[in-house]
This record gives C-alpha cells, sequence and structure tokens, in this order.
C-alpha cells in the first residue's frame, strides 16, 4: 500500500503510544532463548532474537482458550460462547512465522469457520519483520520459500540502518501510525537503502534441502513405505515438542471443568499432538496410530504433503524449531535429504 | 492515540451445544441403550444416514455418536444408539427421559442415497454397526418401491447382543427382506446360524453389477466383510463402509479423525472402498 | 454416589506429604467440605469412622503386617484411590528392593535391625485392586481437586496419558537440557503443570512412566548430555525403581 519509515531512535516512543491502545507483545530474551511476551516498554524487545520456543500462533491460537462457559440452575441450562479477544498487536513477527499464520487462516477459515480463531485474528495486528541473518542452525527457510514476504502482514519492518522501512499493507497497518509524527516519508536514500539491504542478504542464507521443495510432496508419495520411518520411531519420544512448537500445528482436544457445584463450569480446548500415543485412540480403545513410527511419518506427510492437498500451502515452513527442540535430533532437514537420497540411491 | 475499538465479537461458535431432550431411553442390550432426542421446539435434525453428531454432556464432555433413525421416521425427533464403553457414555447411561443433553450437527457425509435408488441393497452389518444402517435400511424400507432386492446379513458376538431385536422379527416376518443373522456363539435358545458374518456370505446369490453394499462393524470385521463382497464380484465404488474415528470437533479442525489426508469428519464417516483402499491408514 | 460421600484417608510407608497437600486442598478449596464427609484422617483430625465410600490410601506396602489393613480398608471402600508415589509405585521407598533386604536392614537399623520386620515396597496395586490412581511426590492439589469432582459426578478420576513435556512446552518453559541439566519429562506422566521445569530442575519421574514411553532413546540422550550408566541407572531409580525392576523381569524373561 505505502511506505515510512521509523527511525529506530523513535522506536521507544512508538511503542509506548501502541501500548495506550493495544496489547504489545514481541520477542523477549529468557533464560537464554526467546519467548513472544507483553512489552511494555522497547527496552523489554529485542527484534534481532533468532527464534522462539514457541511461535506467535499463540495469540490466534491459545495454548488453553475456553470455548464455551455453562451454568445449570434447576432445570433450566444456560451455555454461551466465550469469545474473548484484545486488540493485539505483535511486533517482530519472521516471515516464516508469517507464512504459516497463512496456512492457520486457511484451517480456521475454510469449512467451518472457527469464531474463535476469528475473533482473535481480526484483532491482531500483525508486524512482521525482514530476516536479514540466518537464525538457528536448524532453519531453512530459504528453501522452503518462506525467507521474505509481499503479504499477509500488517505492517512489514525492514531494518536499513538507522531506520526501520516500513510496509504498510493493510488499514489495520496503517491505523499503528496514526498521528505518529515521527513515522516520515521516504526518501530516495532510504530507498536505495532498503534495495541494497534485500539485495544482500539473499547470499548469507544456505539452501539446506539437497532437492527443490516443489518435489516435496511426491517424494513423501513414493516414500510411505521407506524404512527410514521404523528408524524415527526408534528414537521419537512421543514427548510432542515437535508439534508443540510448530507455527502450523493446530490440533486440539477439548475437556471440560466444573466448579464443586457440578452445575457451572466451562469447556476448553487445548493444544493437542499427533505424537501422543493416544491421540488416534477410539473410545473402544483401538489406536490407529499405534506406533511412533505412524505418528513420525503422519507429521512428516501432513508438514510435506497431506496440508499441501487440503489447504494448497505446505505445512511447513522451515522455522527449524521442531528440531531445535527435539532431544532426539529428529529434524526436517536431515530426515527430508535422507528420504531424498535413498529415493535417488533407490532409482540408480 | 484514538484507542481502537474491538471488533464486533461474535455470539455463535461452531462449539455451541444446542440443548435438546431426551424423550425416551429404551434399553437394547446389557451395553446398548437407544436414545430419542428432540431438538428444541422439534425442529428436525435434517441429517442424511451415515452421519453423525456430537452428543455433549456438560462438565463432563462429548463425543461423536452415529445417527441410528431414519429421516424419513424423523417426527420432530432422532434416535441414538449409544453403547456404554467409556467415561461420557457411562454418565449418559445413567441419564433418564427429560433431562437435558447437547448436540451439535449432523457432521459428516451420509451415504449417497439418490445413487442406490433402483439397486439390489445387501447390508452387512457386524455388532454396534447395525446402529447407524439401521438408519439407512428403515429409509430403504420407506420407499421399498424404488429397490431391488434387500439382503441384510447381520453378525453379532452372542444372541444377547442383538441390537434392535423387535426390527429383526418385523424384517424376518416380511417377504421383501431377505435376513440372515448369525452369532459368534450361540446360547440354549439360538436356532440359527453360529459363526463370523462371513459365514453369511455364501448364502446369498447376487447380481453383482446390480448390487450396492453397505458394511459396518469394527476394524477388524472390514478386511474379511470386503474380501466377501469383492469375491463376489460388487465393483469397489458399490462397496460402502463407514469408517469409526475418533471425531473430536466434528467441524475439521481438530485433527483427530485424520486417515492420511482426509478428514472423517468432512470426507467420511462413509466412505466407498474405491475412495479409500488407496489410503494405507484407513483400513 | 449417594448427596454426601464419606472420605477416608489411610497411610502407610510414606512421609505423608500427600495428605498435607489435601489439607492445603481444604484451605484453598474449603467448599469441599460442604460436598464430602471426611470421616477418618489422623493427619487433620482425631475422630475415626469406618464407614465410608471413598478410601485414599497413601503409601507404600512394606511389610507383611500391611497386606491385612489394606484388605480391609478394600472391603470397607466402593472405591480405592491410590494417593501419592509411594502408593502409586512403591515410591522411593522401593529403592531398596534393588538391594539384599538384610543389609538395608541393617544399615538403618543397625544392631536392633532384627526388630523390624520389612519385606520388598509395592505399590497398593500389588496387594488389593484399587479404582483410580493419583500420582506425584507429592500429588498435584488441581489433579486432587479434579479427581473429587469426578468422583462426585460419578465419573472415573481422569489423569494424563501423555508426558511432562507437554505441559513444560504449553507454558513455554526453556527445555532443562538447554540449560545444561537432564529430565525425565519425556518419560514421565504429566499432571504436574511441569512444576521442576518450571522452576528449572529436571524432572525426577515421581508420576512414573507414561504408558509406552522411549525408555531406550532417553537413555541415549542422557549419556549424550553426559550422564555415566551409575548416574543415569540413579536417575531411573529414584522414584521409578519399582516400574523399572518389572521392566527389566519382562526384558530377562
Amino acid at each position: 500500500m505505502s511506505f515510512k519509515v521509523i527511525p529506530k531512535v523513535a522506536m521507544p516512543e512508538w511503542i509506548e503510544r501502541l501500548c495506550t491502545g493495544y496489547r504489545v507483545v514481541g520477542p523477549k530474551p529468557l533464560h537464554g532463548q526467546h519467548i513472544f511476551g507483553d512489552i511494555q516498554s522497547a527496552v523489554e524487545l529485542d527484534l534481532g532474537y533468532p527464534t522462539t520456543v514457541i511461535p506467535p500462533k499463540k495469540y490466534l491460537l491459545p495454548q488453553r482458550e475456553e470455548l464455551i462457559r455453562f451454568k445449570t440452575d434447576g432445570s433450566q441450562v444456560h451455555v454461551e460462547t466465550v469469545i474473548e479477544a484484545k486488540p493485539t498487536v505483535v511486533l517482530g513477527i519472521h516471515t516464516c512465522d508469517l507464512h504459516a499464520i497463512q496456512l492457520l487462516d486457511r484451517v480456521f477459515q475454510q469449512g467451518y469457520s472457527d469464531q474463535h480463531y476469528q475473533a482473535h485474528r481480526e484483532n491482531t495486528y500483525l508486524v512482521s519483520i525482514e530476516c536479514l541473518q540466518p537464525c538457528i542452525p536448524h532453519s531453512f527457510c530459504k528453501s522452503m520459500g518462506t525467507l521474505s514476504v509481499t503479504n499477509g502482514f500488517d505492517l512489514h519492518l525492514t531494518d536499513i540502518g538507522d531506520d526501520y522501512a516500513v510496509d504498510i499493507e493493510t488499514k489495520k497497518g496503517a491505523r499503528l501510525l496514526d498521528g505518529f509524527s515521527a513515522a516520515r516519508d521516504v526518501t530516495d536514500e532510504d530507498y536505495r537503502l532498503f534495495n541494497r539491504v534485500l539485495s544482500d542478504k539473499w547470499a548469507r542464507f544456505p539452501l539446506r534441502l539437497d532437492f527443490d521443495i516443489t518435489e516435496l510432496p511426491s517424494l513423501l508419495s513414493v516414500s510411505y513405505e521407506n524404512k527410514l520411518w521404523d528408524e524415527l520411531g526408534e528414537r521419537c519420544l512421543a514427548c510432542g515438542m515437535c508439534t508443540n512448537v510448530c507455527p502450523t500445528c493446530y490440533c486440539f482436544n477439548v475437556t471440560d471443568e466444573v466448579d464443586f457445584t457440578l452445575s457451572a463450569g466451562q469447556r476448553t480446548r487445548v493444544w493437542d499432538s499427533c505424537q501422543l500415543d493416544k491421540f488416534a485412540t477410539v473410545s473402544g480403545g483401538h489406536n490407529f496410530r499405534a506406533s511412533r513410527a505412524q505418528r513420525q511419518r503422519h507429521r512428516f506427510f501432513r508438514k510435506g504433503k497431506y496440508q499441501m492437498e487440503t489447504y494448497g500451502l505446505l505445512g511447513c515452513v522451515g522455522c527449524g524449531r521442531c528440531g531445535q527442540a527435539c532431544l532426539a535430533d529428529i529434524n526436517m532437514v536431515d530426515t527430508l535429504n535422507d528420504l531424498y537420497h535413498r529415493h535417488a540411491n533407490d532409482r540408480e | 492515540m484514538t484507542l481502537n475499538l474491538i471488533e464486533t465479537l461474535p455470539e455463535s461458535s461452531i462449539y455451541l451445544p444446542t440443548q435438546s431432550r431426551i424423550l425416551e431411553v429404551q434399553p437394547l442390550t446389557k451395553l446398548e441403550k437407544l436414545f430419542t432426542i428432540e431438538l428444541p421446539g422439534g425442529i428436525a435434525l435434517g441429517h442424511k444416514p451415515g452421519q453423525f453428531v456430537e452428543v455433549s454432556l456438560l462438565g463432563v464432555g462429548e463425543a461423536p455418536i452415529s445417527i441410528s433413525s431414519s429421516p424419513s421416521r424423523s417426527n420432530g425427533s432422532f434416535e441414538l444408539c449409544i453403547r456404554r464403553a467409556g467415561d461420557l457414555t457411562s454418565v449418559l447411561h445413567r441419564m433418564t427421559s427429560g433431562e437435558t443433553i447437547g448436540i451439535r450437527g449432523p457432521f459428516g457425509r451420509g451415504f449417497p442415497f439418490e445413487r442406490f435408488r433402483g439397486k439390489d441393497m445387501l447390508f452387512a452389518p457386524g455388532g454396534l454397526g447395525l446402529a447407524p444402517l439401521r438408519s439407512l435400511i428403515n429409509q430403504v424400507m420407506d420407499e421399498r418401491g424404488n429397490f431391488g432386492r434387500v439382503i441384510i446379513l447381520y453378525g453379532a458376538r452372542h444372541p444377547s447382543e442383538l441390537l434392535f431385536t423387535n426390527e429383526l422379527a418385523e424384517w424376518q416376518a416380511r417377504d421383501d427382506i431377505e435376513l440372515h443373522l448369525t452369532v459368534d456363539r450361540a446360547d440354549d435358545n439360538w436356532k440359527g446360524n453360529v459363526g463370523v458374518i462371513t459365514t453369511l456370505f455364501p448364502k446369498v446369490d447376487i447380481h453383482p453389477r446390480n448390487t450396492v453394499a453397505v458394511t459396518i462393524g469394527p476394524p477388524i470385521m472390514y478386511r474379511f466383510v470386503l474380501m466377501e463382497l469383492l469375491g463376489k464380484g460388487i465393483p469397489e465404488g458399490n462397496i460402502w463402509l463407514s469408517l469409526e474415528r475418533r471425531m473430536k470437533c466434528g467441524v475439521g479442525k481438530c485433527g483427530h479423525c485424520q486417515i492420511n489426508h482426509l478428514y472423517t469428519c468432512q470426507s467420511g464417516p462413509s466412505f466407498s472402498y474405491a475412495e479409500i483402499k488407496h489410503l494405507a491408514e484407513a483400513l | 454416589m449417594s448427596a454426601k460421600p464419606k472420605v477416608a484417608f489411610f497411610d502407610f510407608t510414606s512421609c505423608e506429604g500427600c495428605q498435607l497437600t489435601v489439607i492445603d486442598s481444604l484451605q484453598t478449596h474449603p467448599e469441599i467440605l460442604d460436598v464430602i464427609d471426611i470421616v477418618c484422617f489422623r493427619e487433620a483430625m482425631s475422630e475415626k469412622g469406618d464407614d465410608y465410600q471413598i478410601a485414599f490410601i497413601e503409601g507404600s506396602c512394606t511389610r507383611p503386617s500391611d497386606e491385612p489393613v489394606m484388605k480391609a480398608i478394600r472391603d470397607r471402600a466402593e472405591l480405592v484411590v491410590a494417593l501419592g508415589a509411594c502408593a502409586h509405585l512403591g515410591g522411593i521407598n522401593a529403592i531398596r528392593n534393588r538391594f539384599d533386604l538384610d543389609d538395608v536392614r541393617q544399615y538403618v537399623y543397625g544392631d536392633k535391625a532384627e526388630w523390624y520386620e520389612t519385606y520388598q515396597a509395592r505399590p497398593i496395586k500389588d496387594v488389593i485392586p484399587i479404582d483410580a490412581v493419583l500420582p506425584g511426590c507429592p500429588i498435584d492439589r488441581r489433579e486432587f481437586v479434579a479427581a473429587l469432582k469426578a468422583l462426585l459426578q460419578g465419573r472415573a478420576i481422569q489423569i494424563p496419558d501423555y508426558p511432562v513435556c507437554v505441559e513444560c512446552k504449553l507454558k513455554e518453559n526453556i527445555c532443562v537440557y538447554l540449560r545444561g541439566k537432564t529430565c525425565l519429562g519425556p518419560i514421565t506422566r504429566a499432571g504436574c503443570d511441569a512444576i521442576c521445569p518450571t522452576y528449572g530442575d529436571g524432572c525426577e519421574g515421581c508420576r512414573g512412566l507414561i504408558p509406552d514411553p522411549n525408555i531406550d532413546s532417553l537413555k541415549q540422550i542422557l549419556s549424550e548430555h553426559g550422564l555415566n550408566p551409575e548416574e543415569t541407572l540413579a536417575k531411573m531409580t529414584l522414584f521409578l525403581n519399582y516400574q523399572t525392576m518389572e521392566r527389566e523381569a519382562v526384558d530377562d524373561g
């Protein structure tokens, strides 16, 4: 839509202004890592963060979220929808995570529209940031085509030295700059810096997959019976960390709680994981994905094939969080490259 | 800075159950009861045979239950045949007429009834599989003239586990239904066939090209019944079944019911064999 | 269950810390006393009743004379719930099962060893049938409260069947392995809201193993993180000794 420039020295003022009208969240350091958390002032914010433990999806699909509340009064039953969505500005979203939100949008809007997600989504302001340096050893965004974005954000920041270039994509984004006079118009020199920064960055990022990403769905198609899944199953702890840190995972369970009168309570959804033992177990006790190998295969197929078939987008954005979280070092890059080479060798 | 107003928040939710009334509870076997449910104002559920609802007990949880009554016999209510198998169904089994339960749905894809018209129908329910299949059988019976032969091959583990025995007796008495029963283990009063459901298949001759087979039963049954049906020469697209999965949300979000890339609650639970035979996780 | 069920608490070999957690719960949730009748609770009251429907038992069975007492409780109660790691898993009492019992007795009681009866420590489910378990050392207060509600609803007590890592990650804790420590979270049943990792310490497994734990893989990971086989064994036999020995017996068989 349009461009502005925010001098870095004016960032504290901008954040302070945002805090008066919105809940503001962004990356903050914690025990040597980073998490997305509430920001009261610019000193807490670390826009140069490598990655976060959990992606910003938690603001759209919270780890725990009340869906309905109920109260029984004699024979009268009162049930109501619970939707609480505070206008929230999420600062510093990496482009991989922004791509992931585009998939979540499709999941929760396609077919039955999920009003709870939708309410969070409409009240969330996405302020993304251009990555100029590789973040963690496990990330492979360049291979996945998620190292940049052209849409899907409200504002997109690019560090051009003393300033941030701000790409204003939506009216919601423009609203965040309303009356903020330090945000100035773009000069030719800004454009020159912006172009230089963008063209310089690509060479810094390695291509880590040994094949083109468009081949991934078909590679998986011919790999369903590969022994690799059994090997992963031997190592996998079935702890669910890979899916809980994944920006595109959204599976959930639903549980009820009551108070001691047993007549009032709430129904809550909680993140669930296809990697957990009982995820696909039905009430009679039959488990349709009883082995860790089957469950790992299911995860990789969801990421690399199923989501593409159902929603038209790959289910992996190359953020590398699953590999970083996995104690057994099961990671996307090694697994997919391994599959590719096994398949290539089979053909020889 | 002007405070930004919260976008209008919706009041409804796809997860909000409709509070409905239990009209009648009828014990069928030691483990199964038939619940007659009325939506507020007696409005029709508007379901198709093969679809399911989410039964919701506030403070306990939700479970997917297939609909047992035929849309052609709605009378402002519908029926669910529920086996006491877990936490929620145990609580449900203690409930009586007049009490309130929540309903969401109907969800999922039912059987393509329109495509079945004019065909010979071969129904092969096993155990609790008769509960959902009864919905389809009765819809067929309610327009009996539009169908060819109606053959029912029903297997249960024990005579005491046969469901809908009154209806079985009615079907038995009609000359336009060929009903064959079998039990895995007989009791002293049992005069009929003893053996698994597949022992019934040699007893019927069919016209394979004009027959639609619909089978519903436990996962282990499908492999053997499918061999029989395919062995009789019925085309894969004319063999239908219903797959049980953990359809937690019913609306294609929660992920529990996935069979490979398909959400059972959206693409199923009714599938033709042709649709699922290439899915490794289906059977 | 009747309108106000009668509840009793009992203890065998244990530190009674789980019952302290129950007392904690009564302080944070005084309304509990509106919905249940506590008829026997040695740690909290002097009255003693033997008419009860629900029995919570803390502690493991460690001597022959425990058995008839447990069986008498089982006979009286409609529902028996194992309260905490000792009742659930044998607890740390079961560490001794790995050693010669005479040596252990000698070590603890010296020349008075002959005065004390003792045998291998066992979870109570090995002595009497039980209906439910509340794991942990000590039990989790919220889980105890949720369990009471489930019982009042006439439902089975639900405890998680997934590992501590799930709760830990949902809280967005930094993995303690990344903080240079080791943790049994990946194989240990959740329900504690990952309290130890939340405060920066590794999980010790007090809530017992999840169904189908991948212990071989975790041992490999522990060794990659610097634990030698003795240290790994020590970790696997603090709270988990009874379960570990059960698994060893199966493997040998």
